[in-house]
């Protein structure tokens, strides 16, 4: 996106961003929160201006940092009475605008409430606040040999109040879920400031399960401020293998084989040339240059059961062609393959000036066909895509790279709009893990039908009929649709190294 | 719409005209334009589950609405009508060596996915598996006037829009009416083994805490009959292996169960959950597993019996005498404990309630009911006296 683009979008979606709440609202957040915890300053509120997609920027009109769920509650409920939007924000990780600041509005920073406050060894469960990241709920749980499943890659920063908004998967979730699957119970501040539980100790429900509506729904229906999740027990044996293969329709072929032999991987991820030739120039993982496609297949498990399925999965390989299998000898080499893995995303960075990241889902079986038909896109516009994805799932991540200097950034975006929207034509989502947000909101009607967005609009009133939780997200706007997204720019966290995207 | 129309007798609604529509288009015409109260109707075989069902202008049954839409056996996933029957669906998929992963108890009575949906049912291998809440990927749903609506999709991994799934999760016929619903498959295990350990509840738990501290992975655990079950799952060899490692663990009483005993101890625990015919209610009721003991303890103390446990999942369900007093001190008792609770069939006439005490969220519960069906027409009663 070019600059003046820039300035467009904060012309329809920002505005002027002093002097819009009035001197009694702010006073009232003033005193439901204590002056210190407010940020009223402008140098200060523009570093909330964005997350994790960088191209639109809004800079909000207040900043609160509660310190307590009844604070949250407190903010909210000056939101209410003074018809105040107000948008959570936890880490800022997210990829698809959900936690844009509102011009008129306030953001609600979860980033003081940081507390593991439970883990119990014996049910299994941690009880956390909305701050606490991905990666210390797993750190609090590994004395008692558990551990928390879902591992978004940005696990290191990301909070799980965020996982919850998102709906956050990562490389694993083949076989274990999302986070979905494993939120058993919140205490949530609804849009009216009033304190609720959605979900229980288990998973009987007393009547609709309103934890499952809340979960994923992008931080449009409540604020999470205390989050039970499920912790797993840490599996006996984890075997990881990479795999080169002659052509992406055989390391395809190869994840049928492994699905159809009733083998459920840890993981199953695949590399194109191009993804591979980016993630050895950035980390030297010991990935093969010049290899049409690489797979990662992790199996975990009894020892017994993970030996079995382990030694199937290798002739699955080799009876597709496979020209090298590299199997990880110790937890150093595992590593070693996740990394190159998980750094391919910004390593796009070293062989393309600029690019666009996509997140799209097809039905598994028709992933070759996807690949041919984004590759047959590319071509017919001159640019190169390259391709990382969690093949077990059909999760797609194209990214198409660019030169914005050399005025491609248009012709860019517009190709990785339609790859997302070619997802949906196969029979696929819009989204697997990065969201709806602001960023795809308007794509929405080639996913739904106007029947199908308006109930979900429904919905969304039952839970905010004031319409101030997170507004102009998830569903498309006439106001938002009437603008172009931005392009992607790598998030600060992730230039310095601290996350990664995928 | 003339064609699905077929006048039927239920005992209980001998005056409400039944309508069996068979499939989407005609389900939406039978909703559109009317504004009577519907009771929605499967196999109807949890009717007598929650509260009950005021007297309807129409009753829609949906047992007409049935077979698989798509099934590709590539993606793990399938679309069928509601009305099918679990079981019916599972024999069509199990030739493919995938299932549904569901093994509620009353799935062998001709549950459809739909009632087991709308009714939130599981059973044992809720334990890995969770619930169909975790199973199903998309829904096509018919709102009560008649509106279609879809979400999710065909795919598994999908974050676009909300989840509308979860809300017809447990809604019992409220809110709308599921007409068409996507699972995603799990492969049909290529053998499982059960280790049976007799002892009372109160072992039983400490045991279930070893074999969930092991790295045995079990994908049931519970105790039934006097009994810890605990079933594994996965390659023929591999698991008689690992069973001799659960039956080390928990000692020399712990015993691998034959195929013929294995199913014989499943189909037992099976007809405990579903109740006697008798006279008494049958209680579900879900607790931080920790707490499950006790709760049980003080709930066998008000007459329970027939009590099943999962001792992993926190689930458990059992027999209590049927009278208003008991079940209101049942509810309570689970209530304190931090859990829920919730009557699942009663004999006929019996006014026990159904539920304790409303979640805290029943504003929304209310107030997305009244967004969806403005004039109250679905499962008047299901809710009573909370919705």
């Amino acid at each position: 996106m070019t600059r003046s683009g820039v300035e467009a979008v904060h012309g329809a979606l920002g505005g002027a961003p002093a002097s819009v709440l009035d001197d009694a609202t702010r006073r009232a957040f003033d005193e439901a929160l204590g002056p210190e915890n407010v940020i009223h300053d402008l140098a200060r509120l523009r570093s909330y201006e964005c997350d994790g997609l960088t191209g639109y920027r809004v800079v909000p009109a207040l900043v609160l940092l509660p310190r307590t769920a009844e604070q949250v509650a407190a903010a909210v409920g000056v939101c209410a009475a003074h018809g105040v939007p107000f948008v959570a924000r936890g880490a800022g990780t997210g990829l698809s605008g959900g936690a844009l600041p509102v011009a008129e509005g306030v953001v609600i920073s979860l980033q003081r409430l940081r507390r593991v406050l439970e883990v119990d060894p014996v049910d299994r469960i941690a009880v956390l606040e909305p701050g606490v990241t991905n990666l210390d709920i797993t750190r609090a749980a590994a004395p008692h040999g558990l551990y928390y499943a879902p591992d978004p890659s940005s696990q290191q920063v990301c909070t799980i109040g965020g996982n919850v908004a998102e709906n956050s998967g990562g490389a694993h979730c083949l076989k274990y879920g999302f986070t979905t699957n494993h939120v058993l119970e919140m205490e949530v501040v609804l849009a009216d400031g009033s304190l609720v539980t959605l979900g229980g100790p288990t998973g009987e429900q007393l009547g609709p399960d309103l934890r499952g509506v809340f979960l994923g729904s992008e931080g449009t229906l409540g604020i999470a401020t205390k989050i039970t999740v499920r912790l797993l027990r840490v599996p006996e044996t984890v075997r990881t293998l990479l795999a080169d293969f002659p052509s992406v329709v055989a390391a395809g072929d190869v994840v049928s084989d492994i699905v159809a032999g009733g083998i459920v991987p840890a993981a199953v991820e695949m590399m194109d040339t191009l993804a591979i030739e980016a993630a050895e120039a950035a980390v030297q993982a010991g990935y093969t240059l010049g290899v049409p496609a690489a797979l990662v297949v992790e199996l975990d498990g009894p020892a017994e059961e993970c030996d079995t399925e382990f030694e199937l999965v290798k002739a699955i390989c080799e009876r597709h062609g496979c020209t090298r299998l590299h199997i990880a000898a110790d937890a150093e080499e595992r590593a070693a393959i996740w990394r190159g893995r998980k750094s391919a995303f910004a390593a796009v960075g070293r062989i393309s000036p600029d690019y666009f990241v996509q997140d799209g889902v097809v039905p598994r079986t028709r992933l070759a066909e996807v690949l041919a038909r984004i590759a047959a896109m590319g071509d017919e516009v001159g640019l190169r895509v390259a391709n990382v994805f969690h093949a077990g799932d059909g999760n797609l991540h194209p990214l198409v790279l660019y030169d914005g200097a050399a005025g491609q950034t248009e012709l860019a975006e517009s190709l990785s709009g339609r790859i997302a929207e070619l997802c949906v034509e196969l029979g696929g989502s819009l989204s697997g893990e990065h969201g709806i947000g602001t960023d795809k909101a308007c794509s929405m009607p080639k996913m739904y039908s106007d029947a199908d967005l308006a109930v979900m609009d429904r919905v969304r009133r039952g839970f905010d009929p004031g319409g101030l939780c997170n507004p102009g997200k998830l569903l498309p706007t006439p106001r938002l649709c009437g603008e172009q997204p931005g392009k992607y720019r790598p998030h600060p966290l992730e230039q310095s190294g601290v996350i990664e995207r995928l | 719409m003339t064609s699905a129309q077929t006048p039927s007798q239920s005992p209980s609604q001998a005056s409400a005209p039944v309508v069996r529509p068979t499939n989407l288009a005609e389900a939406a015409e039978a909703l559109t334009g009317g504004d009577g109260r519907v009771e929605i109707r499967g196999a109807a075989t949890a009717r007598d589950w929650a509260g009950r069902p005021e007297p309807a202008d129409l009753v829609l049954d949906t047992t007409a609405m049935t077979g698989v839409i798509t099934h590709n056996p590539g993606d793990m996933t399938v679309s069928v009508r509601a009305g099918t029957p679990l079981r019916v669906l599972n024999d069509e998929l199990a030739s493919h060596g995938q299932r549904v992963a569901l093994d509620a108890a009353r799935v062998d009575a001709g549950a459809t996915v739909g009632g087991l949906v709308a009714t939130a049912d599981a059973g044992p291998s809720a334990l890995v598996h969770g619930s169909l809440r975790d199973l199903v990927i998309g829904t096509t749903v018919v709102l009560a006037d008649g509106t279609p609506a879809r979400s999710g999709g065909h795919v598994i991994k999908n974050v676009a829009g909300y989840d509308l799934s979860k809300l017809l999760h447990g809604a019992y016929g409220t809110l709308a009416l599921i007409a068409e619903v996507v699972l995603r498959l799990h492969p049909v295990p290529a053998a499982e083994t059960t280790v049976r350990l007799v002892c009372p509840l109160g072992d039983a738990a400490a045991a279930a805490r070893a074999v969930l501290g092991s790295p045995l992975e079990p994908v049931a655990l519970e105790w039934a009959d006097g009994a810890l079950l605990t079933r594994l799952a996965g390659n023929p060899t591999t698991v008689t292996a690992r069973a001799q490692r659960l039956a080390t663990l928990l000692g020399p009483s712990a015993e691998p169960l034959d195929t013929g005993t294995a199913a014989t101890v499943w189909q037992r625990h099976r007809e405990l959950v579903s109740g006697p015919p008798g006279e008494a209610a049958m209680l579900r009721i879900g607790t931080r597993p920790s707490r499950l003991p006790e709760v049980l303890a003080a709930l066998v103390a008000l007459g329970g019996s027939r009590v099943t446990a999962g001792l992993g999942t926190g689930v458990a369900t059992l027999a209590l005498p049927a009278d208003p007093g008991t079940l209101e001190q049942a509810h309570r008792l689970v209530y304190r404990a931090g859990g829920s609770s919730m009557l699942r069939s009663r004999p006929p006439g019996s006014d026990a309630p159904a539920w304790g005490p409303p979640p805290s969220a029943v504003a929304v519960l209310r107030a997305v009911r009244r967004e969806l069906d403005p004039r109250g027409r679905l499962g008047a009663g299901r809710f009573s006296p909370w919705m």
